[in-house]
């Protein structure tokens, strides 16, 4: 049974990384160039982990977990105590999390065969239909492939993959320099968080001698971590806060966002893909594998205060945007900002819960956002957009559900995982009541969510339509572009994840809640952190009505106000933006001067100055003393060796024992074999005569 | 036979003389004939003196029927009439491509 469970996620794996290679190889003679195989491997892959996650599902119970390891590499045959193993690990985690992954995957590409139609059957265009699959396949696959590692070693080869990846895709549009640009700068900036995750990881490394998960929790249980410091911190601190950064950079938190919205020059799907299922679930993820390392390590806060920074401040910015997809990215930092901050508080499993409802939703509105684009002829800007309710019936009923999903209105996922999250933070601060800014954040977040989204809606689909041109042509698009959107809109209701229809689920009023998600997924058990858990379940639960009619009351509060603004018009949106304190706007309108002072202090006051002062010691050291130095050591000696060559070698070996030494041998000996016989003769007459003269001394 | 043995000086000094002539003029004589002579009387004085000693040893020991002597000096004319034949013939093709039979003439094998 085990076994079966292994090959199956091997096979998760395995699906659609060999639908990339052939799609590379042979993707563009394939008859509809090859969509249907990366499509059908990763509906492949998608029935695989519904088989392992009915197998969890049979099972119901927090430390369910299947796994198998393999030794890779093993140093012990040379007296050398280093072996590092790889393996799968299914667990209650991996298994949704395989799930969701392959769910979204899966209706991504379906909905990509129709997006990408444009590109269809281009030899010119260089077969990028066939390539656009092939990297998504790539992409799900490396996801697919970190979900299932039981060791941050695999784990952190798939991350690497998907960077490369992300790269490939978000740089899609190459001849467009904005989409190249930003290709570039999402591969780079998440690469500032890798280093953070690489050092993290040889830390831990070096101290544990394993990558595996299970002996990382042993470890700290077992208090491997207790007396080593590194660099003047504990060494729990120090890897929690690399494997953070990993994540900061991955997941796009403050302050290494800058990436994310950038990453919208990508097309729809890759956003969808990147938003909801892979890249920054990833980043997650990570956070939740090494939970009790920064719950160990105390890095916990930290974590919350940038989840809580990122939620508000990203939450703001998507308050200005005028870009759809621009409004969904900022919508998607501040929406990871939330799972970020509630991971920090310590509500592990409520992180985990909002990061699968995300993903969920957020897919289906990037793809609802993709339709829109689609049939109004890549017009992205909501400004020109208006009244396409009645053009677009099913995307718009798709998005307005996960748009009231993000925005926590009762009945759906999103409200039943941010209340979670909401209570968890409110839980905290009683706790803690130091921290009481991150509950400032969290509701302000929930409510300039509901505002912003339906801010996004009512300019889309409300009104009346400001280019008749698009207008008119728009129409809906077809079902392999729907179908993805009503599923996941149906998957956005509250009852999927907690059985309970409205999602106000306590007991008082509405009987039992069955988050069957949170009763799945407890974190990995870590000694001496049972305490504090439970007393944040306590405090979560003793002001979970407080904060359910106050999440309640700041969503809807939002949504009016959104309505007022953008719906019925009542109040003026430029009057309103007129009341905005003028640094407000200017710092709004400049992402908060992120980009700015990466690029005008981190890369040009820092970074080029350092790097003109590295190419002038190239020049001046290297190159000069080091490279020209040698250069002229090896000449003097190449010149003392021609000399040595010339008179020793050439002079006194080849042509004095080569030459003149023969020759004389040769002339004097040559006389003798004049060729006449009689001389011979005597020559031999003489040598017997002496022969016998001589004969007592020879 | 004692006379034989008194007389052996004689013998021997006929046959170094007969050998040296013949040296002399395998060394100095300028045709090939000449030389080809010469060996032929070194061949002769050597001869000469396997005989001279088989006499003297059939003086000495009595019923000797070792011929050894004899048997080699048999052998040294058949080898001195082949080699006439050989070297007459030699001397014949020498003279028939160069017109001389002068030895020092034909050095075609000096180095």
């Amino acid at each position: 049974m085990n076994d079966m469970l292994i090959t199956l996620a091997l096979a998760i794996v395995i699906l659609p990384l060999s639908a990339y290679f052939i799609q590379t190889i042979v993707g563009d003679r394939l008859p509809r160039q090859g969509d249907w195989l990366s499509t059908g491997a990763i509906f492949g892959s998608f029935l695989c982990a519904l088989r392992i996650f009915a197998e969890m599902w049979s099972q119901f119970r927090p430390d369910w977990v299947v796994q198998k390891t393999w030794v890779w590499m093993d140093l012990s045959t040379l007296n050398i105590p280093w072996k590092l193993e790889v393996g799968v690990r299914l667990d209650n985690i991996s298994a949704t999390m395989l799930l969701m992954v392959t769910l979204c995957a899966t209706l991504i590409h379906l909905f990509s065969t129709g997006y990408m139609r444009d590109h269809h059957g281009k030899p010119e265009d260089g077969y990028r239909y066939t390539s656009f699959f092939s990297y998504l396949s790539l992409f799900t696959a490396a996801m697919l492939g970190l979900v299932i590692s039981d060791n941050f070693f695999t784990l952190f080869m798939a991350w690497e993959v998907m960077g490369l990846c992300s790269y490939l895709l978000i740089g899609f549009y190459r001849h467009k320099p904005s989409a190249a640009n930003a290709s570039l700068k999402a591969f780079m900036t998440t690469r500032v968080g890798d280093l953070g995750l690489f050092l993290g990881l040889l830390a831990m490394f070096a101290i544990l001698k394993s990558f595996r998960f299970d002996d990382v929790y042993a470890g700290i249980n077992s208090g491997a971590f207790a007396n080593e410091t590194i660099i003047g911190v504990s060494a729990a601190f120090f890897i929690g806060l690399g494997i953070f950064i990993g994540t900061v950079g991955k997941s796009a938190q403050f302050p290494l966002q800058i990436w994310l919205p950038d990453a919208m020059e990508g097309p729809t799907p890759v956003s969808a893909l990147i938003h909801a299922a892979t890249m920054v679930s990833a980043g997650i993820y990570l956070i939740i594998r090494i939970f009790p390392m920064l719950e160990y390590g105390g890095v916990l806060p930290i974590v919350a205060y940038i989840g809580g920074f990122t939620c508000f401040f990203a939450a703001i910015l998507a308050i200005k945007q005028y870009d759809i997809k621009k409004v969904l990215a900022y919508s998607t930092l501040s929406q990871l900002g939330y799972m970020v901050l509630a991971l920090g508080v310590g509500a592990y499993s409520v992180g985990f819960f909002h990061l699968i409802t995300h993903a969920v939703f957020k897919a289906c509105l990037f793809m609802a956002s993709g339709a829109v684009i689609y049939a109004m002829h890549h017009e992205q800007d909501m400004r020109h957009m208006g009244g396409l309710k009645k053009k677009l019936p099913i995307t718009f009923t798709c998005m307005l559900i996960t748009t009231m999903a993000i925005s926590g209105v009762p009945g759906f996922s999103g409200f039943a995982s941010k209340d979670l999250i909401l209570g968890n933070v409110l839980g905290y601060a009683h706790l803690h009541p130091e921290h009481y800014l991150l509950v400032f954040f969290a509701f302000a977040t929930a409510a300039m969510t509901a505002f912003y989204m339906f801010r996004l809606i009512f300019m889309t689909f409300w009104g009346h339509p400001h280019d008749h041109h698009h207008y008119d042509e728009a129409h809906e698009v077809s079902w392999n572009m729907w179908l993805p959107l009503a599923v996941l809109a149906a998957l956005s209701f509250c009852v999927v994840y907690t059985g309970s229809i409205t999602g106000l689920g306590f007991d008082k009023i509405f009987g039992s809640a069955n988050e069957w998600i949170l009763k799945l997924n407890p974190a990995p058990h870590v000694e001496g952190m049972e305490s504090s858990r439970h007393a944040l379940e306590e405090a979560a639960h003793h002001v979970h009505t407080p904060t359910m009619i106050i999440s309640i009351l700041v969503a809807g509060c939002g949504i009016l106000f959104s309505y007022l603004v953008y719906g019925s018009k009542k109040i003026s949106a430029a009057k309103l933006e007129s009341l905005w304190p003028n640094f407000v706007k200017k710092a709004i309108d400049n992402l908060y001067y992120f980009d700015w002072f990466y690029i005008k202090v981190v890369i040009q006051k820092l970074f080029l100055p350092f790097s003109a002062q590295n190419a002038k010691f190239d020049d001046a050291v290297i190159d000069r003393v080091a490279v020209d130095g040698w250069k002229d050591v090896t000449m003097l000696g190449q010149k003392a060796s021609g000399i040595f060559d010339d008179m020793v070698v050439d002079g006194v070996m080849v042509d004095g024992v080569g030459g003149t030494l023969p020759t004389m041998l040769g002339t004097s000996l040559r006389s003798l074999q004049n060729g006449k016989v009689q001389r011979y003769l005597m020559v031999a007459v003489v040598a017997l005569m002496l022969l016998f003269l001589f004969r007592g001394v020879v | 036979m004692a006379g034989l043995a008194t007389h052996l000086p004689a013998y021997l000094i006929f046959s170094l003389v007969l050998f040296s002539f013949g040296l002399v003029a395998a060394l100095a004589r300028r045709s090939a004939i000449g030389i080809f002579m010469g060996v032929e009387l070194m061949l002769n004085g050597a001869a000469l003196n396997f005989v001279a000693f088989q006499a003297l040893r059939k003086g000495v020991i009595a019923n000797d029927n070792w011929l050894h002597g004899h048997i080699f000096s048999l052998f040294i004319i058949i080898l001195a009439a082949i080699e006439a034949a050989v070297a007459l013939a030699i001397v014949l093709r020498v003279f028939g491509t160069r017109q001389t039979i002068d030895a020092d003439r034909s050095d075609e094998l000096r180095g």
